[in-house]
């Protein structure tokens, strides 16, 4: 095993012991933020994968919303415990992801990103005009929580965190294989070229849509998580506002690395909450940051530390 | 049955036909050249039969199936690759890389063998193939070398591998020796001479270089303003009152001809 | 549908539709000429409405007045959103499309900031009363949006079609390589660009100021309709624009009307879908998209 491949494992180690230390020293507001925050490293993760055929949507949180509305459902009216409405949550994700991506493949670039928010508000304007079965403009309440597993109670906070801290590990590995695998290095093929790849045979529109629709299903694996953890959604978290929220941590953190966008999400997560004192001024804050990075800064983090890794002697930063 | 048809093609842009009633006939294994001044619609043709573009009418016929508005990847699928005038290539990949892409449609694996990847025999037989391609194209010292460093002789080269790679039973060169020195010419044109006899492809050549043209086709179709001009062997088109005038009176083609 | 509402709602229709007119020109112009697709137009619009607030619910300037003063004051911020976003992010639309939309929070927090986040309800009418046609009441404050708007067209028509750079600029938004070949700087007509869309903007802003809410988030629902427009006319097509703007305007009042907001708006929002994924030409089929 190469010399890189064994710090990353110890470093991804460290990282998960740390993940699972923390909860016991920090209060219990600062650990329902870290769920939040696991949840939004599915998210973001997620969203990369779709981007790495260079397909950037508009609709991500809307699918992570698909996601939160089906589990909610499936628990209010069917009963059904969390272990099985989750990974059913991703499905109808999933497949909500499936009939939405075959028109929006006839459109690339802007067009792509712009089709995605008109599909991904539609979407979400259903789920405002009908108060059957989805609660309307107030959304749904009174979701089930997870329940308990024998003496663990997943209402508490901390169990919880560690479901969740599973769900998502297992989540990233998953979208890392892939990423790696075959599949991975063709979609990135295809965004560096989609005419070449066609030319020697990849037939670019299945793979954006099996990116599309695996990138919707960890997306609504996340929306169960967050449905489940809140017992209670509404249309507007998953808007544009929040939308452009992903956006900022993907910009921040930058996309060429499968980790960048994680570490956007975390430095953002961190910011948010140390700047409450800004109270009424944070958003404009964060609209500041989102402009300097676009302007300065358009790799993001990731690029910075790449420049400085020793391992990425291959590399070439644009 | 020839190889390969096109009957009445037509393209038109807006108002512009780029291509207009053009009939073309390749036999199998036979090297076509088609040649004609810049913005005859050589290139456009290439996009149409590889389905870039969709024709505005007329029919594309490979191996007796109509191919005309079949999707690109799927009219590679069937045997038709081409290679293209702008350098293509996949830059942050090395040369192997890039072959490896491309031998994509030989690989038989299926989604689990791509999320989980672990067959060593099919990846060690793209491998072999990769490399048997590589050699034969002069690459071999460079296999390792990424393709964004390479000179621009071996990135046509390399353009022309990955094409080769996917194991095309008909092949479109866009160009393949714009910008290259005599030596690197001479050493493509016994390549490609190679590929249609080994190999036994069909091939279509887009070329300016007229040396290579009259020395490497069997026959040759001339388009100008997107219509066929004339057709015919390599002797016939040089002696060709209407194919001289096309080209600037003449003295250019004379020029070419080495005359 | 009774008459008197009938006809009430024509009149909406077009009052809407030249609302939704005057603010996607210049989004359609902006985009059209170097594809800049501004996230903050809302903002803009916005900002109209707080001019009219400033000079005249609390300036007491005259409101004609104070309308025409948004017209320089929000082309300026137009012009800095330019030089300052635009500018830099030339080339990648998303990062200009995301860096305005990292403007619309800095705007949306700064307006709130500066004059509070209560309903502004209370700019006083300056035209009160109404027109009475067929039974059908239509405040005057509502009907002057029509003829002002139909001005403001026609100046730009007339600034696009006879006026040297109003044509270098159309020039520039058909085939910005030739113009620049033709020696047209594309920086001064990106700014001039800029400029319009926020005049307009601004302008319609400012109209709506004494109807509306005046809130810092007034212009949030404003941004998709002007997005629906703008790709339905053809993303870099004024006529169509234009076309679109009334089109929409007819279809948002009168199913708003017959059923409610939120069905208007997915209507337009699936007319959006509809047309970049069948038609991505838009309504007026110009090819630039």
């Amino acid at each position: 095993m190469s010399k890189h491949k064994v710090l990353s494992i110890i470093g991804v180690a460290a990282l998960l012991a740390v993940m699972s230390v923390l909860p016991f020293f920090a209060r219990e507001y600062y650990v329902e933020i870290l769920i939040i925050f696991l949840i939004n490293i599915i998210l973001v993760t997620s969203y990369r994968l779709i981007a790495t055929t260079g397909d950037w949507t508009l609709c991500h949180v809307v699918l992570m919303g698909a996601g939160a509305y089906a589990s909610a459902l499936m628990a209010k009216h069917f009963g059904w415990p969390f272990w099985m409405t989750m990974p059913l949550a991703g499905a109808a994700a999933g497949l909500v992801g499936l009939g939405i991506v075959y028109p929006l493949l006839r459109t690339v670039g802007f067009g792509f990103f712009i089709a995605s928010l008109a599909v991904g508000e539609f979407i979400r304007l259903v789920w405002i005009k009908f108060h059957t079965p989805f609660g309307g403009p107030r959304g749904m309440i009174n979701i089930p929580y997870v329940g308990e597993l024998g003496p663990i109670d997943f209402y508490e906070a901390i169990p919880y965190y560690f479901m969740t801290l599973m769900i998502t590990s297992g989540c990233v590995f998953i979208m890392y294989r892939i990423d790696r695998s075959r599949i991975g290095n063709t979609f990135k093929v295809i965004y560096e070229d989609d005419i070449l790849a066609e030319s020697i045979g990849i037939r670019v529109g299945r793979y954006r849509s099996f990116a599309f629709v695996l990138g919707s299903f960890f997306a609504g694996i996340a929306g169960a998580l967050l449905a489940h953890r809140l017992s209670a959604i509404d249309p507007h978290q998953f808007g544009l506002d929040e939308m452009v929220y992903l956006l900022v941590w993907v910009v921040v953190g930058g996309t060429a690395t499968f980790a960048g966008p994680v570490i956007g999400v975390a430095v953002m997560t961190f910011l948010f909450e140390w700047t409450r004192p800004l109270l009424a001024w944070r958003p404009l804050f964060f609209g500041a940051i989102l402009i300097g990075f676009l302007i300065f800064l358009p790799g993001g983090l990731e690029s910075l530390i790449s420049k400085f890794a020793f391992w990425n002697k291959k590399q070439k930063t644009t | 049955m020839a190889m390969f048809e096109a009957k009445e093609l037509t393209k038109y842009f807006g108002g512009l036909a780029a291509l207009s009633d053009l009939d073309l006939e390749v036999e199998a294994e036979e090297i076509r050249g088609i040649i004609g001044p810049n913005g005859a619609g050589k290139t456009t043709l290439f996009n149409v039969i590889s389905g870039v573009y969709r024709p505005t009418s007329g029919e594309i016929i490979y191996q007796g199936k109509e191919i005309s508005g079949l999707i690109t990847s799927k009219i590679a699928e069937m045997g038709v690759v081409r290679t293209f005038q702008r350098t293509a290539l996949f830059h942050k990949l090395t040369v192997m890389g890039n072959v490896l892409v491309a031998r994509h449609l030989q690989d038989k694996g299926g989604l689990f063998r791509a999320i989980f990847g672990t067959n060593r025999r099919i990846d060690i037989e793209h491998e072999e193939k990769a490399l048997e391609i590589i050699d034969f194209m002069g690459l071999s010292d460079l296999k390792n070398e990424l393709a964004d460093n390479l000179p621009h002789g071996h990135q046509r080269s390399l353009g022309v591998a990955m094409a080769l790679a996917a194991e095309p039973k008909m092949i479109m060169l866009d160009e393949p020796v714009t910008g290259m020195n005599p030596t690197e010419t001479k050493h493509m044109t016994d390549l490609i001479r190679k590929v249609r006899d080994e190999w036994k492809m069909t091939i279509l050549l887009v070329e300016h270089d007229m040396k290579v043209v009259m020395g490497l086709c069997d026959k040759i179709t001339v388009l100008n303003f997107g219509k066929k001009l004339a057709d015919g062997l390599p002797e016939e088109i040089q002696e060709n009152s209407d194919v001289i005038e096309a080209y600037l009176g003449g003295e250019e083609v004379a020029e070419l001809l080495g005359e | 549908m009774e008459l008197t509402t009938f006809i009430q709602t024509i009149a909406n229709s077009v009052v809407a539709g030249s609302i939704y007119a005057t603010v996607a020109v210049g989004l359609a112009l902006a985009f059209g000429v170097m594809q800049m697709a501004n996230h903050a137009h809302g903002e803009f619009f916005m900002l109209g409405a707080y001019v009219v607030y400033v000079f005249y619910a609390l300036g007491g300037m005259p409101f004609p007045l104070a309308v025409l003063a948004a017209i320089p004051t929000i082309a300026i911020i137009g012009l800095l959103t330019e030089r300052l976003i635009f500018r830099p992010t030339r080339g990648n639309v998303l990062a200009g499309f995301m860096a305005t939309a990292g403007l619309t929070w800095v705007l949306q927090t700064a307006a709130g900031r500066i004059w509070g986040l209560a309903f502004m309800k209370m700019i006083p009418t300056p035209y009160m009363g109404a027109a009475n046609i067929a039974g059908a009441q239509i405040g005057w404050q509502r009907v002057l949006i029509i003829p002002a708007a139909c001005i403001l067209l026609g100046l730009l028509w007339f600034f696009l079609h006879r006026v040297r750079w109003g044509k270098a600029l159309r020039a520039c938004a058909q085939d910005p390589e030739a113009a620049a070949l033709q020696g047209i700087s594309i920086n001064k007509m990106t700014a001039l660009a800029m400029g319009i869309a926020g005049a307009y903007a601004g302008v319609a802003g400012a109209l709506l100021a004494p109807i509306h809410a005046v809130t810092p988030y007034m212009g949030r629902d404003l941004l998709i309709t002007a997005f629906i427009v703008v790709i339905v006319g053809g993303m870099a097509s004024i006529e169509g624009a234009v076309l679109a703007a009334f089109l929409l305007g007819f279809i948002h009042t009168f199913v708003t009307t017959i059923f409610d907001a939120t069905s208007a708006v997915m209507v337009g929002v699936a007319f959006m879908a509809f047309i970049l994924i069948v038609k991505p030409t838009g309504l007026m089929g110009r090819v630039k998209a």
